[in-house]
């Protein structure tokens, strides 16, 4: 490359103040709540100054750099708007007492001390993982069951597929009041029940689990079936041709072969269930009483989710819900690094 | 070269994507109400010409009535020359969320809804209404402690036992002797004995299902222990409850001992455990039971119901006589708003023409002492010569802490299955709920 020539580097130069200029005073006209309707077109011819200037900047030593960065910069400026500045701001909102509105003191750890003594909540963190535990076996077999079936020479395949598959593209919140009406209407005539599921604690946390397995086994059925169909056709031959039964192979050699498959699936499982939210909302919204702790809760079936959104946006609690959604965020990223080391360990194994 | 000439024309493409961005983001702030979002509009005064030419904006937290105030906004422009946009929210979002968004935004309405016990989370920022022109005309303007007299009563509802007058008269029970428990206990035991030759599921259209109808067991049923009985200005066990929680336990057995009787003459086998709003709504609509533990807006059309209704008090303690009347929301101005507008658009809509709209054709019933105007709702007779005789009560459990209602209720469902067993149970099952909640 030739060396800057002397009207690039005053164009850069010219570029930059300029467009440090621009949106200085854009920032300023912004901040100080000014009412100017044309403030964000020097914002913009700003940004776009500044980034001409950077481009025609006169250095040979750091020019590569600047244009790597200023080709990911569009990548890294939408990430940081949509995922790190809300992921900062929301710590930040933990330590106040943030109405939704306006932020009038800090209060330090006051909202993490409420939360741990609050049995409700602690309630729901022992439900979350009970629900995890139960939905992450009760999904991967009845998705591998199905994806068995419906990898087996049975007549219309496709159908069952779609049939399965099909509960997954109706949404949550819409399951949940269907399902609202089966128990109480359908259920209780079929098993000549009192009444619904739903109305007992236990029970319609039962009814929850069977909704989101309904729900999710056909997703998941979908990846083990592309599992079991990358399973090499010889391999499964030679050993028809050594004698094993359908047993051996299931177990000796279709469900080795698809363990990458599964890492999958229970990760999705186990991340899913704990995000489980609109079931939940829909088809409970977390009511049901219970006698634990010394203390009679009303939110026996309350997921931590939906524990988090109640109190924020129904109890108006904006900061204490903030601060239960930054222990989510540490849960969940703390349950995925282990799984996902865990596995890879298991592969490597093989 | 041609390295260079490829690097120029995409730096130029990305340059032009991020300003066609950037474009998209500057715009939202400088007004897009004909972008057809109801909820982006513009905070400068009518400056730039795409800003919208409103002088107020109005949200509006009931998406029943949007076609009525829509009407009355055109009315309002060709009697005042005011401009005024229609916001509704509804559907389930609330008023209340959205409002916070809009705050966030910089985005505010001139005029919003709140309810009672949001008024404290705007504090500061609504302006003080006193000594407008409507506020002689009504007595259920929103007063508020620090920031004086806020609120502008758009409607008045009421909530007691909605009854059906017409199986009332058949079974031989007079609703206005209804004022003690032994009267109620009679009635209900005379009712429940004729319920095959008058065609009915049970006594009452309670349900206590708590995931929908929540807010029915929470906050109206659970309002009549706050407020029955009392004047409308009285606010002693409303101030008790919002002292960290504590109830008057003897007042509240009484309240047990009645809703343990709504229970026993309930539809017990569906109705009172799962059942929905609809069909408590629909079951009193044909008949199928005497009372409904709903309130006015449960019946909204004299098409409705091909008998009559009206309201019978809750009488957990002899001598109560009272239902539960008021304002459930009211419009508030904002203060950084156009406030010179929003007064003069509550003015003119406790005036007779805007009255004409509301109440004759979004069914509202006034609250407004010299509306000349006549609800259409079926159940405003009798709501009206409640609130004439001055024996109602106020909506003093909207002023509860938020939520509460959801806790409590679940209370309410636990008496209804039976998992509570009596009254004295549900006393300390309800304390100990009440209690734990406003430690929170």
């Amino acid at each position: 490359m030739n060396t800057p020539s002397a009207l690039k580097r005053v164009m850069s130069l010219v570029m930059l103040a300029a467009g440090l200029g621009l949106l200085i005073w854009a920032l300023v006209m912004d901040f100080s709540g000014s009412k100017v309707s044309y403030r964000g077109l020097p914002l913009i011819i700003g940004v776009i100054a500044i980034i001409i200037g950077l481009y025609f900047f006169p250095t040979l030593k750091h020019h590569r750099t600047i244009i790597n960065v200023l080709f990911l910069f569009p990548l890294l400026f939408a990430f940081a708007v949509t995922v790190i500045i809300p992921l900062v701001l929301g710590i930040r909102y933990s330590f106040t007492d943030w109405d939704g509105i306006r932020i009038r003191n800090e209060v330090g750890l006051d909202n993490y001390i409420r939360m741990f003594k609050d049995p409700a909540f602690i309630w729901s963190i022992a439900l979350t993982f009970l629900f995890v535990v139960v939905n992450m076996i009760m999904v991967n077999l009845v998705a591998f069951l199905l994806a068995l079936l419906c990898t087996s020479k049975i007549k219309g395949l496709g159908f069952f597929r779609a049939a399965y598959f099909l509960p997954n593209l109706i949404g949550g919140i819409v399951l949940g009041y269907i399902w609202q009406f089966t128990f109480s209407n359908v259920v209780t005539k079929i098993f000549n029940m009192k009444y619904s599921m739903i109305a007992d604690t236990g029970t319609a946390f039962i009814a929850v689990i069977i909704v989101y397995i309904w729900q999710y086994a056909g997703y998941i059925m979908l990846i083990y079936i592309t599992g079991l169909n990358t399973i090499p056709g010889d391999v499964l031959e030679a050993s028809a041709i050594d004698g094993a039964t359908p047993m051996q192979t299931l177990f000796e050699i279709k469900i080795p072969m698809i363990a990458p498959t599964i890492t999958i699936c229970t990760f999705l499982t186990l991340t899913s269930a704990f995000k489980q939210f609109d079931v939940n909302l829909a088809l409970t919204n977390g009511k049901g009483s219970l006698d634990i702790f010394g203390n009679y809760l009303t939110n026996g079936t309350e997921m931590l989710a939906l524990n988090i959104y109640n109190t924020a946006v129904i109890n108006q609690n904006y900061a204490l819900g903030q601060a239960k959604a930054v222990l989510f965020f540490i849960i969940l990223a703390c349950v995925s690094i282990i799984q996902v080391r865990l596995s890879n360990k298991k592969e490597v194994e093989l | 070269m041609k390295k260079k000439v490829l690097a120029l024309v995409m730096a130029a493409a990305m340059t032009i994507s991020l300003a066609a961005c950037g474009g998209n983001g500057g715009s939202a702030d400088g007004g897009s109400t004909d972008s057809g979002s109801d909820t982006t509009a513009s905070t400068d005064d009518g400056g730039s010409a795409d800003s919208g030419d409103y002088d107020l904006r109005l949200l509006n937290g009931k998406p029943e009535i949007n076609d009525q105030l829509e009407e009355l906004a055109k009315l309002c422009e060709e009697e005042t020359g005011l401009k005024v946009n229609i916001e509704t929210i509804g559907g389930d979002t609330s008023a209340g969320d959205e409002l916070k968004k809009m705050y966030q935004q910089d985005n505010m309405p001139d005029i919003f809804v709140i309810e009672a016990n949001q008024a404290d989370t705007w504090d500061g920022m609504l302006v003080d209404l006193a000594g407008e022109e409507w506020t002689d005309k009504t007595g259920f303007e929103l007063v508020h402690d620090s920031m004086g007299t806020i609120g502008f009563p758009y409607t008045v509802e009421a909530t007691a036992l909605g009854y059906n007058a017409d199986i009332l008269e058949k079974a031989g029970v007079d609703p206005s002797t209804l004022t003690s428990p032994d009267a109620w206990k009679k009635a209900c035991e005379t009712i429940d004995s004729k319920k095959d030759e008058l065609g009915l599921t049970a006594v009452f259209a309670y349900c206590a299902e708590p995931t929908n109808l929540g807010w029915s067991s929470g906050t109206h049923v659970f309002g009549q222990y706050l407020d029955a009985g009392l004047k409308a200005d009285d606010t002693k066990y409303i101030d008790l409850l919002n002292d960290g929680g504590k109830i008057d336990e003897a007042r509240m057995k009484k309240f047990a001992e009645f809703v343990g009787m709504m229970n026993q003459y309930s539809d017990k086998d569906h109705l009172l455990i799962d059942g929905t709003y609809d069909e408590q709504v629909a079951g009193f609509k044909e008949g199928k039971f005497a009372f409904i533990t709903q309130g006015n807006w449960c019946v909204t059309s004299p098409d409705d119901v091909d008998f009559e209704v009206g309201f019978a008090p809750y009488a957990f303690e002899d001598g109560i006589n009272t239902i539960i009347a008021g304002p459930p929301s009211y419009w508030v101005a904002y203060s950084d708003g156009n406030v010179d507008a929003a007064k003069q658009f509550f003015n003119w809509c406790a005036g007779d023409s805007a009255q004409d709209i509301l109440v004759n054709k979004a069914g509202l019933v006034s609250p407004f002492d010299d509306c000349q105007y006549e609800a259409t709702n079926p159940f405003y007779k009798s709501m009206n010569s409640y609130i004439t005789a001055g024996n109602y009560s106020g909506w003093h459990t909207m002023l509860k802490k938020d939520g509460l209602q959801n806790e409590t209720c679940q209370v309410f469902a636990d008496y209804a299955k039976g998992s509570i067993k009596d009254a004295d149970e549900f006393v300390s099952k309800i304390s100990s709920v009440i209690s734990a909640y406003y430690a929170k």
